[in-house]
């Protein structure tokens, strides 16, 4: 199982920001490299990229709230 | 100069002229309508060296509305050209290089910064073609972000769409949604014409702006074309129809699902392009269900909303039992929010009329 984390944005690694869309859905096979997700912090947006081939399972609904570093998903 | 030396400059290249699949079926890649954009651009400028973009902030800020977003990563700063804040030198720019053959794709910023550069648009960039008698083309792409809904206030926030489509000599594409917003963007740059293509800030599915689901969509990952000039029926319905465009299309769908739970069944019509205007599916579309509302975002009077139902009259006189538009009024769009929602074509406005007409005799 691989955790697809949010990722790190500020200086001090510790602010926390929004999973704002998901371009997958829950239990969708996903690839390595594949667009799975938009997150925004302060006004600065993030692609996050899938970490692994697998099945995806979302930990964070769309437009709620992470920490950095926290895990959004999960890949099997 | 001699017509024959105009010819020797038209640098049209090959892959240019290769079709491309119109309208392939979507697949299951999902992609924001801002992504969708970049992603038809990225790909004309790998096939075409003659494509390239310019305006402000296009180039590290990735366009601020994210409509060119890594484009410099991969094309570098010499086709990704960050201007200065001058629309008359840097559209006349496009022009020029359009005239010889480039196939530039040039952001105006916000389309309401259209009065300090109009002249290069439309006395330039529009009439070049008709005065040189067909001998030059101008085959560039307008870009520019229209609408409110987010309180950015009166110079910042109109659709303005009508204003260009009034004006001879520019296509004009609004497209909705990421499919959409793909393959017009890809039927643009291919196309010979001057294009405008307007993108509502809303429809973008940006991370910082409250956005429609419609807003992410499946894309292929294929290049292809959504043919200039061909409205799409999204919704089929027997009851009325509603005729919209850009925005006003998820406002009108989300209205339409609703009331479908109640008997009443809606047939929506995006027109993705305003020039030229499909009048024969609307017209087709209403002779089918004689009841007509038009949604649009754009000022009321004197524009979109009156000549969609001009071509309805004038080729169905007799069709039309009630006829409604919801449009913005004519007035300034406010900034402060209760204010600026009065006046949008919102939900609730856009339900209220379509009761009013399912229920009319």
């Amino acid at each position: 199982m691989t955790e697809v984390t949010f990722p790190s944005m500020s200086t001090g690694g510790c602010g926390t920001g929004v999973v704002a869309t998901w371009f997958v859905t829950e239990g969708e096979a996903v690839h390595t490299d594949q667009l799975i997700a938009e997150v925004a912090m302060d006004k600065v947006d993030a692609e996050v990229l899938a970490p692994a081939d697998g099945t995806i399972s979302l930990e964070v609904a769309e437009g709620g709230e992470a920490a950095e570093g926290s895990v959004i998903a999960l890949i099997q | 100069m001699t017509t024959a030396s105009h010819e020797t400059a038209q640098r049209t290249t090959e892959p240019t002229r290769a079709p491309l699949p119109v309208e392939p079926d979507p697949g299951t890649r999902r992609l924001s309508t801002a992504k969708a954009m970049v992603e038809a651009i990225a790909q004309q400028m790998r096939s075409n060296e003659e494509v390239f973009v310019l305006g402000e902030d296009v180039g590290a800020y990735g366009g601020i509305f994210s409509s060119t977003t890594g484009l410099l990563d991969e094309f570098g700063p010499d086709r990704v050209r960050d201007t200065p804040i001058s629309e008359t030198a840097f559209i006349g720019l496009a022009t020029g290089a359009a005239v010889e053959g480039m196939r530039p794709i040039v952001e105006l910023m916000f389309v309401d910064f259209f009065g300090v550069c109009m002249d290069q648009i439309y006395n330039h960039m529009a009439k070049i073609h008709f005065e040189s008698g067909g001998n030059v083309t101008v085959p560039m792409v307008l870009t520019t972000a229209t609408g409110g809904g987010y309180s950015d206030g009166a110079q910042h926030s109109q659709c303005l769409w009508g204003t260009f489509a009034h004006l001879p000599g520019m296509k004009v594409v609004v497209p909705a949604t990421p499919y959409d917003a793909k393959g017009l963007m890809t039927a643009a740059v291919r196309c010979d014409d001057p294009v405008v293509y307007m993108f509502h800030k809303g429809v973008m599915g940006l991370p910082w702006m409250a956005k429609n689901p419609r807003s992410v969509g499946p894309v292929p990952e294929e290049e292809y074309e959504v043919p200039i000039g061909k409205a799409k029926v999204v919704r089929e319905g027997t009851d009325l129809t509603i005729v919209t465009v850009s925005l006003s299309l998820h406002h009108s769908l989300d209205v339409a699902e609703k009331l479908a739970g109640e008997g009443i069944d809606a047939e929506v019509i995006d027109l993705r392009t305003i020039v030229p205007l499909d009048r024969e599916a609307i017209a087709a579309s209403v002779s089918k269900t004689k009841r007509l509302l038009v949604v649009d975002e754009d000022y009321q009077s004197f524009g979109l909303s009156g000549e969609v139902i001009a071509s309805v009259v004038e080729r169905e006189p007799t069709a039309l039992t009630a006829v409604e538009r919801v449009c913005t009024p004519d007035v300034p769009i406010p900034y402060a929010h209760d204010l600026e929602y009065a006046v949008l074509p919102t939900r609730d406005r856009i339900e209220a009329a379509v009761r009013r007409l399912a229920g009319a005799k």
